[in-house]
């Protein structure tokens, strides 16, 4: 058999995806304070790599994965030719548009600042509602722009809005709802197709 | 493929030419006949005939006459305007190319794909399918790496949704949570809007051939639908006579990139390798559009895909 490769992203959606390995068969062994980024099975039948949420998609849409978990977020985010196989209902939170209470999120004439960490789903959102907008790109600490004016809203993930309400803003708008994804490079998924189902199934698919 | 030295460049075009050789001379052996497809086309009959194409990835050109065109983005469409132009249809026609189609990168760029591939028009379908499907496992069983072949009929689907009638964003929805397979938010979908029955289960039609098309007569179907199935079980003997059912995946779900197959639709796949190698299928309905329907197959090979299999294997 082909040795397949699972990219998982770092942090808390890797640990709860090794989690669902845990008392199967591919189970593995990991140090996660370990700085290796690629770890294999007892049976070396499947390989674990690490890689940065972002790039997971990446990973594998060009096959170097053949399957992935990775948050919807980051599918919605990068719209990329992968199969998207299982809801693993881990990583809960939501996408939502977020500003000062009684903000107005429709300026029909006007061109509504958003900061955000997803530019493409924000333009995607905003289109739909034929609202113009400008999206400044952030890469953390979303929440600070609205505070100090560099933008009118912002559009980020939000778990329990504990982070929202230290800075005085709210959700004014829920989105899509995200939790963890496996997904599958579509060349992979056919030539595995066999392995990949079984791995589905252990992780409680059908 | 990027290059490390003019050296290795010429190997890998080296390695190419032999292999563009090797298939052209055995298309001629089965009797093709080789056609140049033009560089430009008509943007709006491009999009007539693919209205889900993602037209951003079209190049596109003005013309003198302040027509918008673009540069071949696809091949079979561009042959097809050549060949009704001056093809009587009387005999089955059997053509092959060798050409580049071409689209935008996710940079910016112009990407550019070698393609060969053929076209059979004028023969009675599963004659010539089989024909195709004998060429096809000719070209991947040449590449010594082992393969998959994927195989499906847009027949299938298609007729049940031309049946279900839904409005056209929702069978956008529903049709793009199928193409990725995502069956939670299929199935939330399909809840939403009442929709029992095959689609429920479609994402399951898929592995052994045999097994697929014994799942799907459990369900209740139309009369294409069933042709469908009908088509695809008399093709199991011919894999089964060849000892290929190990390498034929059905998947009854599968969405054509192209929106113009109607029927019988396959890919090919090569271990290590993420990219389709093979893409082909029956497209009869297309060829109405040039003024006379005729049952017409086609597939072509990826040769950059090819070129990197070969490479890889000159290297080891």
């Amino acid at each position: 058999m082909n040795q397949l490769t699972i990219a998982l992203a770092k942090g808390r959606l890797a640990d709860k995806g090794l989690e669902l390995f845990k008392n199967t068969d591919i189970e593995i062994d990991c140090d996660e304070n370990s700085r290796k980024l690629v770890f294999t099975d007892a049976k070396e039948e499947i390989r674990f790599i690490f890689a940065k949420p972002s790039d997971i998609i990446t990973y594998v849409e060009k096959g170097v994965a053949d399957l992935g978990i990775v948050g919807k977020d980051m599918i919605l985010e990068e719209n990329r030719e992968v199969y998207e196989l299982m809801d693993l209902g881990f990583g809960k939170c939501r996408f939502a548009i977020a500003g000062f209470e009684n903000q107005n999120i429709n300026k029909k004439n006007d061109v509504l600042r958003i900061a955000t960490n997803y530019p493409n789903y924000v333009k995607r959102v905003f289109d739909a509602k034929s609202q113009r907008v400008e999206i400044i790109k952030l890469n953390g600490s979303i929440e600070l722009a609205p505070v100090i004016g560099l933008s009118d809203l912002i559009v980020d993930i939000v778990e329990t809005g504990e982070t929202l309400k230290k800075n005085g803003l709210v959700v004014l708008e829920e989105l899509d709802s995200i939790s963890a994804r496996l997904v599958a490079n579509k060349a992979s998924y056919r030539l595995n197709f066999d392995t990949i189902k079984k791995i589905e199934n252990k992780l409680g698919g059908n | 493929m990027g290059f490390s030295s003019i050296e290795e460049e010429l190997r890998v075009r080296r390695l190419r030419k032999d292999m563009e050789r090797m298939v052209e001379d055995y298309f001629e052996s089965k009797g093709f006949s080789l056609i140049e497809p033009d560089i430009f086309l008509n943007y709006d009959d491009f999009l007539l005939s693919n209205y889900n194409f993602d037209s951003t990835k079209t190049i596109k050109v003005f013309g003198g006459n302040s027509k918008i065109y673009v540069l071949r983005p696809d091949i079979t469409l561009n042959i097809l305007g050549k060949i009704f132009a001056g093809w009587e249809a009387n005999n089955p026609l059997k053509i092959y190319y060798n050409s580049k189609i071409y689209s935008n990168s996710p940079d910016g760029s112009i990407g550019q794909n070698y393609q060969v591939g053929v076209e059979f028009l004028g023969e009675e379908a599963l004659k010539a399918d089989k024909e195709i499907f004998e060429i096809v496992i000719h070209l991947l069983e040449n590449l010594k790496t082992p393969y998959v072949l994927e195989l499906a009929s847009s027949l299938y689907l298609d007729s049940y949704f031309a049946d279900l009638n839904l409005d056209m964003k929702d069978e956008k929805t529903v049709k793009k949570h199928i193409r990725n397979k995502n069956k939670h938010e299929l199935l939330s979908t399909l809840n939403r809007l009442g929709i029992k029955g095959i689609l429920e289960v479609v994402l399951d039609m898929e592995g052994n051939m045999e097994d697929v098309i014994n799942m799907a007569r459990k369900y209740p179907t139309n009369r294409d639908m069933e042709k469908a199935l009908d088509y695809l079980d008399s093709l199991v003997d011919f894999f089964k006579q060849r000892n290929l059912m190990n390498r034929i995946n059905l998947d009854l779900s599968m969405m054509p990139d192209l929106d113009y197959y109607d029927g019988i639709v396959f890919k090919g796949y090569c271990q290590g390798v993420a990219k389709k190698i093979i893409s082909g299928g029956r497209y009869d309905k297309l060829t109405e559009r040039f003024g006379k329907r005729v049952p017409a197959v086609g597939f072509m090979m990826d040769m950059d895909v090819a070129t990197q299999l070969i490479y890889r294997g000159d290297n080891q």
